[in-house]
């Protein structure tokens, strides 16, 4: 299992190698411009939603670039909740 | 393939282009220093990374190492597994037999499979 | 005799095109190093190396390419040592004007 840290819009080659890399039971914290990537009812939204990841953003990152209504399965958490998911995988990759 | 003291293994990604910022040259260098410290190290090329693989490349015109000669460099520091994004290899024409070092051409499942099979993930 | 301003701090060439072997004694005997024949076949190599590789290297990598190159008889570090002490890689490429290895840390 692996926390994968996207920090790059879905407008990126980030962002389309971080969802090719991902694997069912891993999860995806968004942070600084991947914030973007859960804008409601845009295509990467959509896209985010079926990887099978479990979904968290930051929520600072996420308030600040105006990314204020996510779908439900995205958790947003803040940097004890960064920490926290960083023991609970052992391993991380980070996208940017 | 060597053993370190902690059995860890280490899998460094690289995604960027070789020549386009100094990304690439620093995720080498970080392979290359830990290989030289006996930790055990691979190395997947993947999305845009693969554009290490070129033939043919040099840069001596530009005044910065020639990747792809470093590359072949990499069994001597016995990084022996090297592993390429297939799909993205596919996009830019590169193929199996015309790399600077050989590697193991990977799909996307293969791919997910090696991220979760080494113990530390470094990502450039 | 070149000049010291050809040298950075470390004594390395600034400018690879300045070396040529009268450069290399030069600079050995700068270490307190007589160059003799193995110290050349050494020397030849990291040349060849730095042909190939585009990069000088760390001594992991010396050790084995003297192994595939002289034979496992010279391919060890204790041979390497016994004809450049401390840091073979290092002054080894320092006399064969060559730069300093990235990762000689």
């Amino acid at each position: 299992m692996v926390l994968h840290t996207l920090n790059a819009s879905p407008n990126s080659a980030a962002f389309r190698d971080c969802l090719a890399a991902i694997a069912p039971g891993d999860a995806l914290l968004l942070l600084g411009d991947g914030v973007y990537c859960v804008r409601g009812a845009t295509p990467a939204c959509e896209a985010i939603l079926r990887c099978g990841a479990q979904l968290y953003a930051l929520d600072k990152d996420a308030r600040a670039a105006g990314i204020i209504a996510t779908p439900d399965t995205v958790t947003i958490t803040d940097m004890t909740g960064f920490v926290a998911l960083t023991a609970r995988y052992p391993r991380q990759l980070a996208w940017y | 393939m060597s053993v370190t003291v902690t059995g860890k293994k280490t899998l460094v990604v690289i995604r960027h282009t070789p020549y386009g910022s100094s990304l690439a040259r620093a995720a080498l260098d970080a392979a290359m220093a830990m290989a030289a410290f006996e930790q055990a190290i691979d190395i997947l090329f993947l999305g845009d990374g693969v554009l290490h693989l070129m033939p043919d490349q040099d840069s001596a015109a530009i005044g910065v190492n020639n990747v792809g000669k470093l590359l072949a460099s990499l069994p001597l520091y016995d990084i022996d597994s090297v592993y390429v994004d297939a799909a993205s290899a596919a996009k830019y024409r590169i193929a199996t037999y015309d790399t600077p070092i050989a590697g193991q051409f990977l799909d996307q499942a293969q791919i997910q499979q090696l991220l979760s099979r080494n113990d530390h993930l470094l990502g450039f | 005799m070149l000049p010291a301003d050809r040298f950075d701090k470390e004594g390395f060439l600034r400018d690879l095109d300045d070396w040529e072997p009268s450069v290399a004694q030069q600079i050995a005997a700068g270490e307190g190093i007589e160059l003799t024949q193995a110290h050349w076949e050494l020397l030849n190599l990291l040349r060849d190396y730095y042909a190939e590789f585009d990069s000088s290297p760390a001594m992991r990598a010396l050790v084995k390419y003297c192994a595939v190159k002289l034979g496992k008889e010279k391919g060890r570090s204790i041979y390497l040592m016994s004809l450049f002490p401390g840091s073979p890689a290092k002054l080894g490429s320092k006399i064969a004007g060559l730069p300093k290895p990235e990762n000689c840390l």
